[in-house]
């Protein structure tokens, strides 16, 4: 399976990474984008199979990168791994289609909780 | 409203533990210890500005060891491969997460910015518009860390 990892912090990037294969997930392939639009960039032309994306991000937020793939018609599973969790922040993440919402600090727990009936 | 009725420094305590428990102390072998010393020198700043319903940063301070062995950590590296630019980046992230999790708790419609980091003591980073209004002061393997949180005096003056 292809996963995207965006988010303008390379070293969350990385904790992304290291986590999923803490959890459990190895062996997938990772793309990586350093900002929003670079998310829509590479969700576009890498064809992911999952993108998992911060919120707060240079050029685009995440949630208007949602937004953006789901206007073109690109129905990838997306979900949001955040600093930030309001409950405003959820139900706009909910309505625009994003499959999770994972607060930082998070573990290898919540990981496998979440990414394991998509993973497998 | 002061945001002290809405986050307390036992709220901002258990946040931080949440971020030493998942990436700085995972094994649970050097946690901070809180000394409440609010004078002690820092010389990495890392900020992140709320705005919206509440206006204030949020910043976080500890000094260049401290902030060497976060970055450390959060890379799985050892301290003498960290650079400038993982230090930035880290300390940057640390307060985006402290942050965030404060947004949650104050009222609805907030907005956070990017992290600010400045790698400077602690005379370079002064908010002439806002004042301290909490915080948490302690050490981690004897290095200062604190993380405080300021509020605008412009919006206490015109509430």
């Amino acid at each position: 399976m292809k996963i995207l990892i965006a988010d303008d912090s390379r070293v969350m990037r990385q904790i992304v990474t290291r986590t999923l294969r803490q959890a459990g997930f190895d062996g997938h392939d990772l793309v990586e984008a350093a900002d929003g639009a670079e998310a829509v960039e590479k969700a576009t032309s890498e064809k992911p199979d999952l993108v998992i994306s911060d919120w707060n991000m240079p050029e685009m937020t995440g949630i208007e990168v949602l937004r953006k793939l789901r206007a073109d018609g690109n129905n990838v599973k997306f979900g949001f791994v955040t600093s930030e969790c309001t409950e405003e922040m959820k139900s706009a993440a909910e309505s625009a289609g994003s499959a999770f919402f994972i607060v930082k600090p998070f573990t290898a727990e919540q990981f496998d909780e979440v990414f394991s009936p998509i993973l497998g | 409203m002061s945001v002290e009725t809405v986050v307390t420094a036992d709220d901002l305590a258990e946040m931080v533990e949440q971020v030493w428990v998942s990436y700085l102390d995972p094994e649970g072998v050097s946690p901070l210890v809180m000394t409440g010393d609010d004078k002690q020198a820092t010389e990495v700043h890392s900020t992140v500005s709320i705005t919206g319903t509440w206006h204030g940063h949020l910043v976080y301070a500890c000094s260049m060891q401290a902030a060497k062995k976060a970055a450390a950590a959060f890379l799985a590296m050892e301290q003498d491969e960290v650079g400038q630019e993982d230090i930035s980046d880290v300390l940057g992230e640390l307060a985006n997460i402290v942050g965030g999790n404060v947004k949650a708790m104050l009222p609805a419609g907030c907005f956070l910015s990017l992290p600010t980091v400045v790698l400077a003591p602690e005379t370079a980073s002064y908010y002439p518009a806002a004042e301290r209004i909490s915080g948490l002061y302690g050490v981690w393997d004897a290095e200062p860390i604190s993380i405080s949180m300021w509020q605008s005096v412009k919006q206490e003056a015109t509430a």
